[in-house]
C-alpha cells in the first residue's frame, strides 16, 4: 500500500491520469490500429462487391497483371496513409475529470465525457499492441453502443490507471446518493489501492479443455466463417479437388444413375460426417479464438471477464447491474453435463451481434453444473437455480400452439397431398406434424415458473433447457394477457419486463398470475431500490 | 369520459395502502377509465379517409381519359376496389370494437393500461422505474384535440408504456403527476 496523499490512485509508479490542459497525441503503434480499423472496414464495404468482380473477371487470371498490382499497392497505400491521417487528426486529454476526444478526418467528432458517467471500461490488448505494452480502452456510458468512446493507444499503465480513477470518482459521485457512508469511504480507500490485481477474487478459470468443450457443444463456427467469408469459394474449389484425389467424383455421384442408393446414401452419410466434423473443429478453434485463457474475477463489487487468444479483451460489469441469471443447457450440454451461464446487465435492443463480447452479457462458458450454481449463488445469494418445484403451464398451450399456428398448414400440405396422389407429401406433412407436436409437448413440460421470497424463477426449453433467475424488485414493467378463451378456462400469460429484455410464461392459473404480478409490483413500489 | 374534477385530487383520491403480504393491491380489482371516445372517431375518420382516397386514386387511373391501362389491369379493377374495401371495413370494425376497450389506470405508485380485442393485456407500469415521459400529437391528435402519453423505462423501446387517446390536458396532467412523483423527481 501506498501513502495516501491524494485521491488520485497511485501506482507502484505513480501514473499521473489527468493530462492537463494540453491535449495529446496517442502513440505512434495507435497508426497500426487505425490502418487495421480502416482496413476493416474497407473490406466490410467491398464483400458485398466480391461477387461482382468476380464475374466481371476471373481473379486468378488477372492477380499477375501490372493493373491488378497497382490496384493493389494503390489500396495498401491508401489504407495506411489514412491510417496515418486518421492518427494525426485524434487527440485527446483528460481534465477536469473530463474526458475529451477530438477523432475524425472528414466528420470531425468532439465527445467530452464526465469521468462518473462512465458505467464499463474495457480494455483490449489487440495482439500488435501486446508486445510493446500499449491497450486500447474502451468507455462505455449508460447510452447505446454508438456512444461509446475509444483511447486509442496508451501504455497498459495508464490503461489501468484511468480506470481505476474512473470506479474511484463513480463510487465518490453517487456517495451523497448511497446511505452507506460508512462503506463508500471504505471503498474510496481500497480503490486507491496500488493495483488491485492483488485485491482482485479469481472465480473462475476455463482451461483449454473447457473451452474445446464449449466450442464442441456451441456452434461458434460463426467466428471463424464471419473472418473467413471472402475465401469461401478457394476452400470449397480446393475441398473439391482433395476429394477427386481421394477418388469421389461430387459431379459424377449426382449427374449419374450409375451407382446404388445405398452407396450414394453412404456417400452422403460420409460426406455429411466431414462437414460436421469440419464444422465442429472451426466451432472449437472459433471458441479458443474467443474464451482462451478465460478468468472470471471479482474486485469489490464488480466482474470482471478476460479472455481472448489474439486479441485479450476484458469487460467488467457492477454487480448491483446484474438483472437476471440464464443457465443455457443444450441437449449436448446435458449429457455432457456442462452448463452456459450468463449475467445479464441492461441491454440495449438492437445490438445482438457481438453477443459473446457484449458488456451485456458476461458469459461464463461450459462451467460444470457445481460450479454453475456456485457462480449463481456468488452473484445471488441463496438462489436456487435447480429447485424441483415450478408451477408448470396449463397443457392448453399445446392445444393452443396445434390450433393456432400448425393445423391449417398441416390440412393444406395433407390436402395438396392427397388431390395431387403425391404420398410422400403426405408422410412428409404427417411427420412434420408429429414432431411439431412432440417439440411443443417438451416445451410445455419443460415451461414453469417459482418464487421463493428473494427470487423469481423460470424454466424452459424444449430439448435443452434454460433456468432463468432474477430479483422481483428490479422489474420494469409487467404485464398480463388474456385472450378470450383463456379467460373462460381462468389461464394468463404474464410477461415481466426487465431492463434485460422480457420474460413470459403463457397458460398459467389467473389467480396464480395475478398474486405473482401483485407480488412482484409490491416488491418494486415498496422497496423502492434501484434497478442499477 | 372523466371529467377534469375527477382527475385533480386523483393523488389523494387512490391509494395503495393496506400493505401486508397477503392483502397486496390488488391488480385484477383496479377501477380503469376509457380514454376519450373521439379516439375511435378519429380512427375511424382515418380509415374511412384513407380506403376513400385509395379507391379514388385506382377509379381515376382506371377511367382517366388520357391513357388506356393493360386489359388485364382493366379487368382486375373491381378486385381491387372490392379487397381495399374489405380491408377498409375489416381495418374499421377492428377499431370500432378495440379502442372503445382501451382503459387506464392511475394510482399511487404506478400506472395501468388495458386493451386489446381478443388478447386483452393490462400492463403495468411503476412510476419508480420511470425514466422519462412524452406526450406526443401527430395532426389527426392535434385536429381531435387528444394526446399519446409515452412513458419510457429501462425495459426498452418494445416495451414502451402508451397511452393514446387522452385528452391533452388528462395527457399533461398525468405527465405532470409521474414527474411530481417523489421517486421520479428524486433522482
Amino acid at each position: 500500500m501506498t501513502d495516501q496523499t491524494t485521491p488520485i490512485p497511485h501506482e507502484a509508479e505513480p501514473v499521473k491520469v489527468e493530462t492537463g490542459d494540453d491535449w495529446r497525441r496517442l502513440s505512434p503503434i495507435a497508426i497500426v490500429y487505425f490502418t487495421v480499423r480502416n482496413i476493416i472496414n474497407t473490406a466490410q464495404g467491398l464483400v458485398y462487391a466480391i461477387p461482382a468482380i468476380a464475374v466481371s473477371f476471373n481473379a486468378f487470371d488477372s492477380f499477375n497483371s501490372p493493373e491488378a498490382h497497382i490496384g493493389i499497392a494503390a489500396i495498401i497505400l491508401l489504407t495506411t496513409s489514412s491510417g496515418i491521417i486518421s492518427f494525426f487528426m485524434y487527440k485527446f486529454r483528460v481534465h477536469n475529470q473530463h474526458v475529451e476526444i477530438h477523432t475524425g478526418v472528414f466528420q470531425r467528432r468532439y465527445t467530452n465525457l464526465p469521468l462518473w458517467r462512465i458505467q464499463n471500461v474495457k480494455i483490449e490488448l489487440p495482439f500488435y499492441y501486446r508486445p510493446f505494452g500499449y491497450a486500447l480502452v474502451v468507455l462505455d456510458t449508460a447510452g447505446s453502443g454508438k456512444e461509446e468512446a475509444k483511447i486509442v493507444a496508451v501504455p497498459l499503465d495508464y490503461a489501468h490507471a484511468l480506470r481505476k480513477r474512473v470506479l474511484f470518482e463513480k463510487a465518490h459521485h453517487n456517495e451523497p446518493l448511497e446511505s452507506a457512508t460508512a462503506q463508500s469511504s471504505q471503498h474510496g480507500e481500497s480503490v486507491s489501492d496500488s493495483q488491485d490485481v492483488a485485491a482482485e477474487e479469481v472465480l473462475n478459470t476455463r482451461s483449454v479443455g473447457d473451452i474445446v468443450i464449449h466450442g464442441i457443444t456451441n456452434n461458434r463456427v460463426w467466428i471463424i466463417l464471419g473472418a473467413a467469408a471472402p475465401f469461401y469459394d478457394d476452400v470449397f474449389g480446393y475441398v473439391s479437388e482433395w476429394l477427386a484425389d481421394k477418388g469421389l467424383q461430387l459431379n459424377q455421384l449426382v449427374g449419374e444413375q450409375a451407382i446404388a442408393w445405398w452407396q450414394f446414401s453412404l456417400y452422403a452419410f460420409v460426406v455429411l460426417m466431414m462437414v460436421m466434423a469440419a464444422m465442429a473443429l472451426l466451432s472449437v478453434g472459433g471458441a479458443l479464438f474467443t474464451f482462451y485463457g478465460y478468468t472470471l474475477s471479482r474486485a469489490e463489487d464488480r466482474y470482471i471477464r478476460r479472455s481472448g487468444l489474439l486479441n485479450k479483451l476484458e469487460v467488467s460489469m457492477r454487480a448491483s447491474r446484474i438483472q437476471m441469471i440464464t443457465a443455457k443447457q443444450d441437449w449436448l450440454d446435458k449429457i455432457l453435463k456442462r452448463v452456459n451461464l450468463y449475467f445479464e446487465q441492461n441491454s440495449t435492443a438492437s445490438q445482438q451481434v457481438q453477443e459473446l463480447m457484449s458488456p451485456n452479457k458476461l458469459i461464463v462458458p461450459s462451467v460444470t453444473e457445481s460450479e454453475a450454481l456456485a457462480l449463481s449463488q456468488e452473484v445471488m445469494p441463496g438462489c436456487d437455480l435447480h429447485r424441483q418445484h415450478y408451477q408448470m403451464i396449463s397443457k392448453r398451450f399445446i392445444l393452443h400452439w396445434i390450433a393456432v399456428a400448425w393445423t391449417v398448414p398441416f390440412l393444406f400440405a395433407v390436402t395438396v397431398g392427397l388431390l395431387s396422389d403425391h404420398t410422400d407429401i403426405v408422410l412428409l406433412a404427417i411427420g412434420g406434424f408429429t414432431s411439431i407436436c412432440l417439440l411443443l409437448t417438451l416445451r410445455w413440460w419443460r415451461w414453469g415458473i417459482a418464487f421463493d421470497e428473494r427470487y423469481i424463477y423460470v424454466r424452459r426449453g424444449r430439448i435443452g433447457v434454460d433456468y432463468l433467475c432474477f430479483e422481483p424488485y428490479k422489474v420494469q414493467q409487467v404485464i398480463v394477457k388474456q385472450s378470450i378463451f383463456m379467460k373462460r378456462r381462468g389461464l394468463a400469460t404474464l410477461k415481466v419486463v426487465l431492463a434485460s429484455g422480457a420474460v413470459t410464461v403463457p397458460f398459467l392459473p389467473e389467480a396464480y398470475v395475478h398474486h405473482l404480478a401483485n407480488t412482484v409490483l409490491h416488491d418494486v413500489e415498496s422497496t423502492r431500490r434501484s434497478w442499477m | 369520459m372523466v371529467s377534469e374534477t375527477q382527475m385533480q385530487p386523483q393523488e389523494e383520491m387512490f391509494s395503495n395502502e393496506q400493505i401486508t403480504q397477503h392483502d397486496l393491491p390488488q391488480l385484477e380489482g383496479l377501477s380503469l377509465e376509457p380514454i376519450s371516445l373521439k379516439y375511435r372517431t378519429m380512427n375511424l375518420f382515418f380509415v374511412g379517409v384513407f380506403a376513400t382516397i385509395l379507391i379514388t386514386i385506382v377509379s381515376a387511373l382506371r377511367f382517366n381519359p388520357f391513357f388506356d391501362l393493360p386489359e388485364d389491369l382493366a379487368y382486375a379493377y373491381p378486385f381491387i376496389v372490392a379487397v381495399i374495401g374489405f380491408l377498409g371495413t375489416l381495418w374499421f370494425t377492428y377499431h370500432w370494437f378495440a379502442d372503445t376497450k382501451i382503459k387506464y389506470a392511475v394510482r399511487e405508485q404506478d400506472i395501468s393500461k388495458q386493451s386489446g380485442l381478443i388478447f386483452r393485456g393490462l400492463s403495468c407500469q411503476p412510476i419508480l422505474r420511470v425514466q422519462h415521459v412524452e406526450v406526443k400529437r401527430g395532426p389527426l391528435d392535434r385536429w381531435a384535440g387528444l394526446a399519446k402519453l409515452q412513458v419510457f423505462s429501462a425495459g426498452g423501446e418494445m416495451h414502451t408504456f402508451e397511452i393514446p387517446g387522452l385528452p391533452l390536458e388528462h395527457a399533461e396532467q398525468i405527465r405532470q403527476f409521474i414527474l411530481d412523483h417523489k421517486d421520479v423527481s428524486a433522482r
